[in-house]
C-alpha cells in the first residue's frame, strides 16, 4: 500500500509499505506556482540524510526553490531523466516528475508529515 | 536550448504605460532621520519590522540577513530590504562559477565572488533591493514597477522594465532581477547601479573563450549591456535610490512604517545569521552547488598530445578519461591511468596532492598533472 504525506515546504512522500521505500516530489501546488522548470538538482545515490536537510534545487523561469528531505534516511535512486527533461516537474509532478527515493531510517517520521486536508490548509492560511 | 535562451521566449512582455505616473522626487533625503540607531537583535527574535535598512557594505551578511528575514518574517505582510554591498560577483543559485568568473583576475583584486540563495545569472553587487511577500500573490512584475517607479521618480522619467522583467535605460539595464521561493513565501531582489566601476568590474566576469570546452548543466548568465543611472542623472546617489524605493514600497502596500536600521553587530545576535555567513564562503556552498559538467582539454607534450575529458558533480571530479594520440604506448597508458584514478574524487579547481605521484619514472604523468594543475587550478 502507498500512503502520501506532505510537508509545509510542499514535498510529497509517497511510502510503499512493501518495499520500505519512500518517493520523494514536489506538489502540484508547488510546480504550478514555480512556473516552468529549467533545472533540477538531485541528490547523489548512496547520500545519507537527516530530515529537513536541503537535498536538492528546482530553478524555474520564475525563482529558483531548495528541496528538502521529508524525512531521515538513505538516497537509494534518483530521476534521472530530470537531468534532461527538467519539464516532467511541471507536466507530471507526483508521477513521472518525481525526485528520488529514500530507504526511510526512522519510521515514526511519518507520522509528522501532513495529510492532504491539512497541506492546503498550510499555504491556504 | 539553454535553460535562459527558454526563459525570454517564455516570459510576458512586461508593460510600460505608467509613463504618467511620474512623480516629482519631493522627498530626497529630508525623511531620512541624522542619526540611524541599528537595532539589537536576540536569537529568539522575530522579525517585527516591515522596512529594513542595513547599514553594513558585508556581502555575506546582508545576504545573510536578508535570508533570516525571508525565512522568519510573518509569510502575509510585505517586507523591503535595502543594502549597499562592497564589491563582489554574484553567481545565481544554480551556475558554474567556472563559466561565470574570471578567477585570475577576481583574485589580482581581492574581491569575492559568492553564490547567492537565489536563482538567474551572474551580477555585479552594490546596492540591493530585496521585496518580500506571500508565495500566493508572488508577482515579479509587480514588484519590478515598485522599483521601476522608484528609479522614474529619480528624474528618470525614460526608465523602464524589458521583457525578462529588468530595470533599463534607454535599453541597456541598470538592475538585474533573481528570485526565490521557499514555503509560503518568495522574495524578488535584485541590484541597482549607480554610480558602479563597470569598467574594471566588468572584467571579472569569465570571458567566453576561458572557458572553452566546459559543457555545463545549470543556469547560463544572459550578457545585457549595462549602465548607471549616474550616467542619466549624475545627482542619483544610493541614499536617494533607498528613499525612493521605500516611499514607493509604503505607497504600494498602504503603509507608513518607519525604516528599521540594521549593521552587521546584528551577527552576533542572530544565530542564523551567522552560521549563513559561515555557510556562503564554505567550499561546499560555494563550489560544492555547482551543477554537474564537463571539461575537454587538450595539450601537445614534447613527447605526444594527450587529451583530457574530466567529469565534475557537486564540485568534485567524478571521472577523468585521457586520450593519448595514436594510443600511446604501454608505459603511459599504466601512467595515465593512474593519474586518473587518483584524480576521482578531488576538488575541481583545487588540484594539489592528487596529482603527485611517487614513482620518480613517470615523467609523462607527471607532466600531464602539472598542465592540468594549471589549467583547472585557476
Amino acid at each position: 500500500m502507498i500512503a502520501k504525506g506532505y510537508t509545509e515546504e510542499h514535498e510529497i512522500l509517497a511510502f510503499d509499505d512493501e518495499t520500505g521505500l519512500g518517493t520523494v516530489s514536489i506538489t502540484d501546488h508547488a510546480q504550478s506556482s514555480l512556473g516552468d522548470v529549467v533545472f533540477v538538482e538531485l541528490p547523489s545515490v548512496g547520500t545519507a540524510i537527516q530530515k529537513g536537510d536541503q537535498i536538492g534545487a528546482v530553478e524555474s523561469v520564475k525563482a529558483a526553490s531548495d528541496i528538502y528531505a521529508p524525512v531521515s534516511g538513505e538516497v537509494v535512486e534518483v530521476n534521472e531523466r530530470l537531468n534532461t527533461e527538467p519539464s516532467l516537474l511541471n507536466k507530471s509532478p507526483e508521477d513521472e516528475g518525481w525526485l528520488c527515493k529514500i530507504k526511510l531510517s526512522a519510521l515514526e517520521e511519518r507520522d509528522a508529515l501532513l495529510s492532504a486536508e491539512d497541506y492546503k490548509k498550510s499555504y491556504e492560511s | 536550448m539553454s535553460p535562459l535562451s527558454r526563459l525570454r521566449h517564455v516570459l510576458p512582455t512586461s508593460c510600460s504605460t505608467l509613463s504618467s505616473l511620474h512623480r516629482t522626487p519631493c522627498y530626497a533625503i529630508t525623511r531620512q532621520a541624522s542619526t540611524k540607531v541599528a537595532a539589537t537583535f536576540s536569537d529568539q527574535s522575530k522579525p517585527t519590522n516591515s522596512i529594513y535598512v542595513s547599514l553594513s557594505n558585508d556581502p555575506y551578511f546582508n545576504l545573510s540577513f536578508e535570508d533570516w528575514l525571508f525565512r522568519h518574517a510573518p509569510h502575509t505582510r510585505p517586507l523591503l530590504l535595502l543594502y549597499r554591498d562592497t564589491p563582489c560577483v554574484i553567481i545565481g543559485r544554480n551556475q558554474n562559477p567556472w563559466t561565470e568568473v574570471n578567477f585570475p583576475a577576481l583574485q589580482a583584486t581581492g574581491i569575492p565572488f559568492i553564490r547567492r540563495r537565489s536563482g538567474g545569472g551572474t551580477d555585479l553587487g552594490n546596492t540591493n533591493f530585496s521585496i518580500h511577500v506571500p508565495r500566493t500573490t508572488f508577482d515579479r512584475t509587480m514588484t519590478a514597477q515598485i522599483v521601476l517607479r522608484a528609479v522614474r521618480a529619480l528624474g528618470i522619467p525614460s526608465a523602464d522594465v524589458n521583457t525578462r522583467n529588468d530595470i533599463t535605460v534607454a535599453g541597456e539595464k541598470v538592475s538585474g532581477s533573481a528570485y526565490k521561493i521557499a514555503n509560503n513565501r518568495a522574495y524578488h531582489h535584485g541590484t541597482m547601479l549607480i554610480s558602479t566601476r563597470l569598467d574594471t568590474l566588468g572584467a571579472l566576469l569569465r570571458p567566453d573563450k576561458v572557458c572553452e570546452g566546459i559543457q555545463t548543466k545549470g543556469v547560463a548568465s544572459v550578457r545585457s549591456p549595462v549602465c548607471n543611472l549616474a550616467k542619466v542623472n549624475a545627482e542619483t546617489t544610493h541614499d536617494a535610490f533607498v528613499q525612493a524605493v521605500v516611499d514607493e514600497f509604503r505607497r504600494e502596500y498602504g503603509m507608513d512604517e518607519d525604516v528599521q536600521y540594521v549593521d552587521d553587530g546584528a551577527k552576533t545576535q542572530l544565530d542564523y545569521v551567522r552560521k549563513g555567513m559561515e555557510e556562503l564562503p564554505s567550499w561546499d556552498w560555494a563550489y560544492g552547488q555547482t551543477p554537474e559538467f564537463t571539461h575537454d582539454l587538450a595539450h601537445s607534450f614534447s613527447w605526444g598530445a594527450v587529451s583530457a575529458t574530466i567529469s565534475s558533480k557537486h564540485g568534485r571530479i567524478i571521472s577523468c578519461a585521457f586520450t593519448p594520440a595514436r594510443g600511446g604506448d604501454a608505459d603511459l597508458s599504466r601512467e595515465l591511468s593512474a593519474l586518473s584514478e587518483r584524480l576521482v574524487g578531488a576538488k575541481y579547481g583545487f588540484l594539489q596532492k592528487e596529482l603527485e605521484t611517487d614513482k620518480q619514472e613517470d615523467v609523462r604523468a607527471r607532466e600531464v598533472a602539472s598542465w592540468l594543475k594549471e589549467k583547472l587550478n585557476l
